[in-house]
């Protein structure tokens, strides 16, 4: 049985944040949400401080708080080891965001489409000879799609006022073959991602090489992320160059 | 006149005639409510974004705010009010008779009040009652809120209320009315007759007995839906449930004074027979008000003695940081209601309206206490390193929540004005077979 898990690795991560936008482009996420988010941390006093990074998506957690709170059972952890959000079962009442300790989940608190990217002046004529004219959402038509051997509607974000959603490991690109746009995407191969049971893929392999610490191990949520490198980060760490997410 | 036409226009207890005071009730409490109705409307339409809810981490806010503050205090509320009842009935306490209707009133208004609350919460309201009877997972602890609280216990403590109001209802069928319909359609068959009358207050002594355990289950899962929450610094532990069983006892007493005393105004002289319900009451809310003062010290302490270190930022902003005035302002006002109510005591005079002015101290103070557990530990209580975020609720939050009270003083309103608040004396029967 295939088993996905990703690794990060601190040592390569230059905090580009590349993957959260490829993670925004590709899964049309509404403004101010990040399903992977790099803290960009400053730690010590000028002149002597030291910056580090920590790219956050879903630890898609085997001990998933989330899952375990969900009164619907619209938040669900898929057989290959993948947490999803089912938008059209899901209630809106967020114990899984309140639940999550590591802050992954965003909910749609207007409706997606009319509140998407509002602060860009999409009908602005340099932009347009930029982007073609094309205003988003951008349609993705496999994000329309049922996923998995459940047949459930749960890859890509901007579905519908008042429901929740989150990385999905991209998983339509997942069941696909392919690896979710963050990794795909990451220039410095510091995101790596496959299948942990056969021991013969890239992750395994990597993983089995390396010392790997998970985020908030004192959970129990039993993270299926994996970092490599780095520390965990503590609140003394100061984050710089926050996005400006906040509505 | 006939006596058939006296009986017509004299329903005990102010049942029927619609007053000028209580028209006036009546037409505040409808406007505040239409205003909330008016405030939800926007938030249906334009989402749970014209609140100012948003999301912890990254966004830096309060996921849930004002109306799980509020569902979390009329849950609560709704503790006091059957246990009061089931009080009476299991002990045969005389003095606390008359005000059982109230307190199964205040049960029922509360969790009607509640429960609509976690409605207004809910990003697809209609889902959400549709999919937890399509898909409900008993392993969350908001299935809870919807099985236990929601169902089970509003169905026992309607059928309470139904139960013990049959003899009455009953009573009152014998008054020619236009409400009769509604009295016969309550006493349903029962004519309190000898045998039926035991019967009656068997059933009443066992409803009595069963409905205190699922009282106390139900609403210690509402302090587990926090205290099971390992990742939330603040929430998790396992004294959530008993805090929060201490804290709806003393909120639930404490409302069911004020709306005792309200009760008594407004029908003059037959409310006076809830007098003799004070001084029980009062030293009831006493005990509770000590237990959760106990609590709040115990928690204080904690804090101040030995916080960890993910609890340390949400220990600074209940105790100096930017919750610390409504963090003192609940300790102050439940030491202020405190003291009244020991002085009270020690004098053994139990005036109403020093008894009402603790009792309303004390309410906000729960309700404070209820807004400190919800919100910190999402604006502060996030494990990784995200910026502190913040919340207060804006005009629209207050003014649906201010239309859910108006919404529970109109059921109730409306209540008196059909049914007896009190529940009748044997002389009240007498004078209604004469």
């Amino acid at each position: 049985m295939v088993k996905y898990a990703m690794a990060v690795d601190l040592d390569r991560c230059q905090g580009c944040r590349a993957c959260m936008e490829s993670c925004k482009v590709e899964n049309n996420t509404v403004q101010g949400n990040f399903w992977m988010y790099v803290f960009r941390f400053e730690e010590g006093t000028y002149p002597n401080t030291e910056m580090s990074f920590l790219p956050r998506p879903c630890q898609h957690c085997d001990n998933a708080p989330c899952v375990k709170v969900c009164p619907v059972g619209a938040r669900y952890k898929r057989e290959d080891g993948i947490v999803l959000t089912d938008t059209d079962r899901c209630i809106g009442c967020r114990y899984c965001e309140v639940a999550c300790p590591y802050g992954v989940n965003y909910f749609n608190w207007v409706e997606p489409k009319k509140a998407q990217y509002p602060v860009v002046n999409w009908e602005d004529e340099d932009l347009a000879t930029v982007t073609s004219g094309a205003v988003p959402p951008y349609r993705n038509p496999d994000l329309d799609e049922l996923q998995g051997p459940e047949q459930r509607h749960t890859a890509g974000g901007g579905h519908a006022k008042g429901v929740m959603e989150k990385c999905t490991f991209c998983v339509h690109r997942v069941d696909k073959g392919l690896d979710p746009a963050c990794v795909a995407t990451c220039p410095t191969n510091a995101l790596i991602f496959g299948d942990t049971e056969d021991p013969d893929t890239p992750i395994s392999r990597y993983l089995a090489e390396k010392r790997t610490w998970d985020l908030l191990e004192d959970a129990g949520t039993e993270p299926r992320v994996h970092y490599v490198g780095g520390s965990p980060p503590t609140h003394a760490r100061v984050e710089i160059e926050r996005p400006k997410a906040r509505a | 006149m006939t006596s058939h036409d006296t009986r017509t226009r004299q329903l005990p207890q102010g049942v029927g005639r619609l007053t000028g005071p209580w028209w006036a009730f009546i037409a505040i409490a409808s406007a505040v409510l239409l205003f909330g109705v008016y405030a939800y409307w926007r938030q249906a339409s334009g989402g749970l974004g014209e609140t100012a809810l948003a999301d912890t981490g990254t966004m830096g806010g309060a996921t849930w705010g004002l109306y799980v503050v509020m569902v979390e205090y009329f849950i609560g509320v709704s503790f006091a009010g059957v246990a009061i009842a089931a009080l009476a009935r299991v002990f045969h306490i005389a003095d606390l008779k008359p005000v059982t209707r109230i307190a199964e009133l205040l049960t029922v208004g509360s969790l009607l009040v509640g429960l609509a609350a976690v409605l207004i919460d809910l990003g697809h309201p209609a889902r959400g009652l549709w999919h937890l009877l399509l898909y409900a997972r008993p392993q969350s602890a908001f299935f809870a809120t919807f099985t236990l609280v929601g169902v089970g216990l509003l169905l026992a403590s309607l059928v309470y209320l139904f139960l013990g109001g049959r003899r009455d209802a009953a009573i009152m069928a014998t008054y020619e009315s236009r409400l009769n319909w509604y009295h016969r359609w309550w006493a349903s068959g029962y004519t309190d007759t000898g045998p039926e009358r035991e019967r009656h207050m068997r059933a009443m002594f066992w409803l009595s007995i069963g409905i205190v355990p699922l009282l106390v289950v139900s609403l210690s899962t509402e302090g587990l839906v926090f205290g099971l929450q390992v990742g939330r610094p603040g929430w998790f532990g396992s004294m959530q449930a008993p805090d929060f069983l201490v804290l709806a006892a003393a909120s639930g007493v404490a409302n069911l004074i004020v709306l005792a005393a309200m009760v008594r105004r407004a029908l003059g002289k037959a409310g006076e027979a809830v007098e003799s319900a004070f001084p029980w009451l009062g030293r009831i809310l006493l005990a509770a008000a000590l237990a959760g003062l106990y609590f709040m010290v115990v928690e204080m302490v904690s804090l101040l003695y030995a916080t960890p270190a993910d609890e340390r930022l949400i220990a600074e902003a209940l105790l100096t940081g930017v919750y610390a005035p409504i963090t003192w302002l609940s300790f102050g006002l439940m030491l202020i209601g405190l003291a009244i109510l020991t002085r009270l005591a020690a004098k053994r005079a139990w005036h109403v309206g020093p008894l009402v002015l603790a009792s309303v101290l004390v309410s906000i103070s729960a309700f404070a206490e209820r807004y400190l557990t919800v919100v910190p530990s999402q604006t502060h209580g996030m494990l990784l390193p995200y910026e502190i975020g913040a919340y207060f609720p804006n005009w629209l939050e207050i003014a649906v929540g201010a239309g859910l009270f108006a919404l529970g003083a109109l059921l109730i309103g409306l209540f008196i004005k059909v049914f007896p608040a009190i529940p009748m004396t044997d002389e009240e029967e007498v004078s209604a077979h004469a």
